[in-house]
């Protein structure tokens, strides 16, 4: 069974299905890729854009979509020293 | 009063360095904490990095100081700033290790919690710092409570090595160990120079395994 993701993985996982799509993406591939439910992804996208990780934007047809920023982008390469850090102080 | 008449006259200048490079790994930790923070804004990394600048000043304070005591120039001070007597500078700067000790502490355990009701922190601030200064005997009183948190910290930590084994989590949980082992001999009737100095050392080990952890968890 697998173990039970944290906080800091969900946000890891959404960020990465973002970046996969060359960092611009709608709200329900990152729901099909984070695996989570509607409710949960909505207050995570929403956490996401006031820490100002990604940003919502409209295209031309008025539909929205989110992208990724430079914190975003640091957040997913400073991943793994800040993975340690938090594993090896239980801060998780 | 100060720790240094706890400490035999041979290693006054030891526990000066010593100090030192304690509050150094202590700040390299926190200064590396705030900056995972600002890349994570996770509150709990956020509230480590805080504990650990404030352990860091604590042992500053107590490596100033006690550099001040040896070298005599509490004496000059003293005199300088009309201070009544040198043993109340002295008592300034050991109140003021105490002090910042004591809320690295509290802040670190409050931690532990996952708690976001500051209510609890500041019930257990008050509680503690209340317990340590209006009590009869400071120093004996902060060591008790420093002890306590050191067994509840030690445990959160042995109890993280527990849940994910590795070496990183295993050589925090050893720190903490040293760092309760370092400290508790002041609540049991024993040499307390000798014991001072084995406490020293044991210090001296826990913070170079939370400096062998800051290592590997930089390593690419």
């Amino acid at each position: 069974m697998n173990k039970k993701r944290d906080r800091l993985e969900i946000i890891h996982d959404i960020l990465y299905s973002i970046r996969e799509k060359a960092g611009v993406v709608k709200q329900t591939h990152i729901l099909y890729k984070s695996n989570l439910s509607h409710q949960m992804l909505v207050e995570y996208v929403g956490e996401l854009i006031d820490k100002s990780f990604i940003v919502e934007k409209e295209d031309k047809k008025g539909k929205n979509h989110y992208e990724l920023t430079d914190k975003g982008h640091n957040y997913l390469s400073d991943y793994k020293t800040i993975r340690n850090f938090v594993d090896s102080y239980g801060l998780n | 009063m100060s720790l240094t008449y706890l400490s035999p006259s041979w290693f006054f200048g030891y526990e000066v360095v010593l100090e030192l490079l304690f509050a150094v790994i202590a700040l390299t930790v926190a200064l590396f904490a705030l900056k995972i923070y600002r890349i994570s804004y996770q509150n709990q990394i956020k509230l480590f990095g805080i504990s650990f600048s404030f352990i860091s000043i604590s042992y500053f304070i107590q490596s100033v100081f006690n550099y001040l005591i040896i070298s005599k120039a509490n004496e000059n001070i003293s005199r300088i700033f009309k201070i009544q007597s040198i043993a109340r500078f002295d008592a300034m700067g050991l109140y003021a290790h105490i002090f910042f000790m004591t809320l690295g502490l509290v802040i670190l355990a409050f931690m532990t919690f996952k708690s976001d009701k500051t209510r609890i922190f500041w019930l257990m601030l008050i509680t503690i710092l209340f317990g340590i200064f209006l009590s009869v005997n400071i120093l004996y009183t902060f060591s008790l409570f420093s002890s306590i948190y050191l067994v509840f910290l030690s445990w959160h930590f042995i109890n993280n090595y527990l849940q994910n084994r590795q070496k990183k989590t295993l050589l925090i949980a050893l720190a903490f160990l040293f760092l309760l082992f370092g400290s508790f001999h002041f609540l049991i009737p024993v040499n307390h120079q000798l014991f001072y100095v084995i406490g020293q050392i044991l210090e001296l080990f826990a913070y170079l395994l939370i400096l062998l952890n800051f290592y590997l968890v930089r390593k690419k």
